[in-house]
């Protein structure tokens, strides 16, 4: 009975260790038209919202635009943490995804500010990560963006926002994603 | 007998009102609310393929502007379109129990644990 305690001690402490890391065991495939694209995984008690292809119609000009589908997730009991994936359509290199992101970023935070500015790979792939800061609703947002290189003249961008006061335990989560993610093509 | 009228209805109002401020506190089935993603919507609403503010872009031409008026009417579809409400996925179809089905595994009615 004393050694079935101790080696239940040393299980119960092993699995306390091992909780310390984040886990994303949910794989998500991003298909674009019935192609998929990439696939990344929703860490646990994440929500993901999947989204999907739709049209978007300009208030003033009354015409309308596609929007490629966007995937989001954030933790299920927190909103300062949110982040998202998206492949827009005719985006085929990393310059052309830095263009797009000019094109959204004041829509997604206000003032942002680009403290770094990286090349690196991200599942393999050639990928180019901004951070930096800015606000939103009055409160500051700390944001980092990704655009990877997938094959075949198409990129992913990824965007990981934490809110200021969100807790920085996410950011393991958050890593995870990118851990995750691999092309599918 | 109205004493005791009161007091029970009293009773049953005070039980009604505590239970409801109960099940008010019950966040947790609250979870996510999607009406408001503001992150999201942003991530949609991009001028990539549509300029709004020139002024930011200033290496593209300019759009041509839109004929005045009210657009065409879009033509009527031959088949109606269904209204437009999100796909409803179906459970499928349950698969039939085999015939000699093992016993449903039920935990144990409490026990006392074991002494150590």
């Amino acid at each position: 009975m004393r050694i079935q305690l101790a080696s239940a001690l040393a299980v119960c402490a092993s699995l306390l260790l091992s909780g310390g890391t984040a886990s994303a065991d949910t794989p998500v495939t991003y298909l674009d038209n019935g192609r998929a694209l990439f696939g990344f995984s929703v860490p646990d008690f994440w929500a993901l919202r999947t989204g999907g292809p739709r049209e978007i119609e300009d208030t003033e000009l009354g015409d309308a635009r596609a929007v490629a589908r966007v995937m989001g997730m954030r933790p299920v009991t927190d909103d300062n943490v949110w982040m998202g994936f998206v492949s827009p359509a005719g985006v085929a290199s990393i310059e052309g995804g830095l263009r797009y992101l000019e094109d959204i970023d004041r829509f997604l935070v206000k003032d942002p500010t680009v403290s770094e500015t990286t090349t690196t790979r991200i599942g393999g792939l050639p990928a180019r990560v901004i951070r930096g800061t800015g606000s939103r609703e009055g409160r500051g947002v700390n944001f980092t963006v990704s655009v990877i290189d997938l094959p075949k003249g198409r990129v992913a961008i990824a965007v990981a926002i934490l809110r200021d006061g969100a807790d920085p335990a996410y950011v393991d989560d958050l890593n995870a994603v990118f851990a995750s993610f691999r092309s599918l093509q | 007998m109205t004493r005791k009228l009161i007091k029970r209805a009293a009773l049953a109002l005070g039980l009604g009102a505590a239970s409801l401020t109960l099940s008010a506190c019950d966040g947790v089935t609250v979870g996510v609310g999607y009406g408001y993603d503001p992150f999201y919507d942003s991530m949609l609403w991009n001028d990539y393929y549509h300029d709004v503010d020139v002024d930011i872009d200033i290496d593209r031409p300019d759009r041509p502007r839109p004929p005045d008026g009210r657009p065409p009417a879009r033509p009527v579809p031959p088949i109606a379109k269904p209204p437009n409400r999100p796909p409803v996925s179906r459970p499928p179809n349950r698969p039939r129990p085999p015939v000699a089905r093992p016993p449903a595994a039920r935990p144990p009615i409490h026990r006392p644990a074991g002494r150590r």
